[in-house]
């Protein structure tokens, strides 16, 4: 017998396949072709292929030249433009605004063949403190409401470039995942006087099997009601709501964490493609008692089909306890 | 500049890139390498023996159960996702909830020739589809432990499909109403309450007027690409007629639906070079609980509906991260390009097809 399994926060239905699990060589995992760092945008020496940087960390050279070990720069083809007013309208029955908002790439490291479990802690960590920096920022620009970093690594996880690289979008409205997800806690909340994610990872602390690593300052988990097979949830052990607000021993110990987890799928699962998304507060409300950020891996081994587009409600073929112990169990260079 | 759009029913913003809007030319259709081939194929005619015993069937008279001699079989999934034998046992796991996974998932075959894609059917045979649809869902609402059922297809890999490329959808029924399908119904009864009229009506009003969405109207149904398209080439096909379910379709509407429905899907096909697809029946839930308040007003706010929506682009970090997509491509440019595409369904002087 299948489990359906319900998500505390969104109230998601998930069902479980406990009958017949998969386990990590049940995938088939597509190998992308590469586009080659001679064609790659994101590769020194091509510097004049994206937009002037925003943010750099540089060794030698002059500004957009080689020399650097890390840039963010506009995205060249933006999904939202960062010039123009909102302009909010009715069409008839329907609403519309402007396409307002920032849309930048992080460009993790020169080396067009690494994946960002492959660098250094101290590689890792100026990846952060990148998030962290180019969050500030976008923060002083008061028609944003929410910003979103998120990375799709290989083609089946949509993204188009290979060399590694992190996405930032700023947006002028909170989205719908997100206002689900907040409503959801706030109810917790109201109830309780307890922020659900911290009940969270005490229950996952002394449940233990889903549980994949941990440090001082996080824990990784494979969620109760996970949606894909293999997802692992990174989550501050305190209460903590807002991602760029971190302090730069939390810096430290979330480069430990995330190198260490992504290391695990990339063993355990044979490298495949994967999206990763922090969920933060909102800019606006960003102390909040019922709220807790949070870092959502989701590693792309199986396809989105017709009966989740009409339900939102997905099928695991691999139980969250399962998937914890076979990372758990992968020998990763540490 | 990129536009921001509202699904006036979710609330579900949608960008609309404006400019460097991708055409139909412009978007890899990926062909699936491997196929199941004919003699190995669990859902040709003579292979009856490969599925589970079947639980219908549209017969030629005189032909027995389980055997050659069927228009349309439905057999239950050979790897159900739920099962159909259980109670629900709902219960607490500290902060979580857990409940059996307890459902039906059955399998519509929707030809005994081997033939992949729905729009190659005669209109002839996609009516006896829907009629087994129906014929489904209305079985289905007998059993109370269910709340919903979902009838949908996967065609082709990227889009969810299997390798069996021989034409057939799903039905599954669920023990609570999901997510997704919930956001719609109370969606639309929040719109109800404050207008007292229905939303789909609203658009579909909205939509005739403004035109440029519109893909085509076959008799009493419409098909138009949505003002906040998720995806590229993304259709809806409605009725005119108000009803929030799809089983109570009358018989002469079926075969009506059967034309809008190949037409769509043929339109996709020749424009998008036989790109996957899904496609997914939004229906009303069954409403056997007798709890007072319990979908009230269903019948007036709610309005059943089809939803197609080929597979080109892959969904990635922020459509997860955020719920709100990027459509490369305008609807208003999709329907344009779909409304030039003519398919022979389209000729066919029986109907009364507008475009």
């Amino acid at each position: 017998m299948s489990e359906l399994r319900r998500d505390p926060i969104g109230g998601r239905w998930v069902i479980v396949q406990t009958d017949n699990p998969k386990g990590p060589a049940d995938f088939e995992i597509e190998k992308d072709s590469d586009t080659g760092s001679a064609k790659c945008p994101f590769c020194p020496g091509h510097e004049d292929q994206t937009p002037p940087e925003l943010l750099v960390n540089r060794n030698n050279g002059a500004a957009n030249g080689p020399g650097w070990s890390l840039r963010a720069v506009p995205n060249k083809f933006p999904a939202l433009k960062i010039e123009g007013d909102i302009d909010r309208e009715a069409v008839g029955m329907f609403d519309m605004m402007n396409g307002v908002g920032a849309h930048e790439v992080i460009i993790e490291t020169p080396d067009h063949t690494k994946e960002l479990s492959e660098l250094s802690q101290q590689e890792v960590e100026a990846v952060i403190w990148a998030y962290k920096a180019r969050c500030l920022d976008l923060r002083k620009d008061k028609r944003f409401e929410y910003i979103l970093l998120f990375k799709n690594h290989g083609k089946a996880a949509g993204a188009s470039l290979s060399h590694p690289h992190t996405q930032l979008i700023a947006l002028p409205m909170i989205p719908k995942n997100v206002q689900e997800e907040l409503h959801g806690a706030q109810h917790h909340y109201e109830y309780k006087e307890r922020c659900v994610y911290c009940d969270m990872v005490r229950q996952e602390e002394s449940y233990e099997k889903n549980m994949v690593a941990s440090n001082d300052t996080y824990v990784a988990f494979c969620p109760h009601a996970s949606r894909f097979a293999f997802e692992t949830c990174i989550m501050p052990k305190e209460h903590f709501a807002a991602f760029d607000y971190i302090e730069p021993d939390m810096v430290a110990d979330l480069a430990n964490i995330l190198k260490n987890i992504l290391a695990r799928i990339r063993k355990t699962l044979k490298a495949p493609a994967y999206n990763f998304v922090i969920h933060t507060s909102p800019i606006k409300n960003s102390i909040m008692e019922e709220y807790h950020w949070h870092i959502e891996i989701m590693p792309k081994l199986i396809r989105t089909a017709g009966f989740e587009w009409g339900t939102g409600f997905y099928i695991n073929p691999t139980p969250p306890e399962l998937a914890a112990k076979h990372l758990r169990a992968a020998k990763i260079i540490r | 500049m990129p536009q921001l759009r509202k699904d006036p029913i979710i609330g579900r913003w949608v960008i609309i890139a404006t400019e460097r809007a991708k055409r139909p030319g412009d978007f890899a259709v990926v062909k699936d390498k491997e196929e199941t081939a004919k003699n190995q194929c669990p859902f040709c005619e003579g292979h009856e023996a490969k599925t589970p015993s079947e639980i219908y069937a549209i017969r030629r008279p005189g032909t027995e159960i389980n055997k050659p001699g069927w228009d349309v079989r439905v057999a239950p999934s050979i790897a159900p996702l739920l099962k159909i034998e259980g109670e629900l046992n709902r219960h607490g796991m500290g902060i979580f909830d857990v409940m059996n996974g307890i459902g039906a998932h059955e399998v519509v075959i929707e030809t005994p020739q081997h033939i992949a894609n729905t729009c190659d059917l005669p209109a002839e045979q996609v009516e006896k589809v829907l009629n087994t649809y129906i014929s489904r869902v209305k079985d289905l609402s007998n059993d109370s432990r269910f709340k919903y059922v979902l009838v949908f297809k996967n065609y082709g890999s990227a889009a969810g499909g299997s390798k069996i490329n021989h034409a057939h959808s799903q039905v599954i029924a669920t023990p609570i109403n999901p997510k997704r399908v919930k956001e719609e119904l109370v969606g639309a009864r929040k719109y109800f309450e404050f207008k007292e009229r229905c939303i789909f009506c609203d658009i579909i009003k909205q939509e005739l007027a403004d035109g440029v969405r519109i893909v085509a109207e076959v008799s009493g149904f419409i098909i138009l690409s949505p003002f906040a398209a998720r995806f590229p080439f993304e259709l809806w096909l409605l009725p005119k007629k108000h009803s929030c379910d799809f089983y109570k379709l009358e018989k002469d509407e079926v075969s009506k639906l059967a034309s809008a429905m190949k037409i769509a899907l043929c339109k996709i096909s020749k424009a998008l070079n036989d790109p996957p697809y899904n496609y997914i029946i939004h229906t009303a839930p069954f409403r056997n609980t007798q709890k007072p308040g319990y979908w009230r007003t269903i019948d007036y706010d709610y309005h059943w509906h089809i939803e197609i929506t080929p597979r080109l682009t892959h969904v990635a970090g922020f459509e997860w991260g955020t719920g709100f997509y990027i459509n490369p491509t305008p609807p208003e440019d999709a329907a344009k390009a779909l409304r030039e595409t003519k398919c022979e369904e389209e000729n066919l002087e029986k109907f009364n097809v507008r475009a």
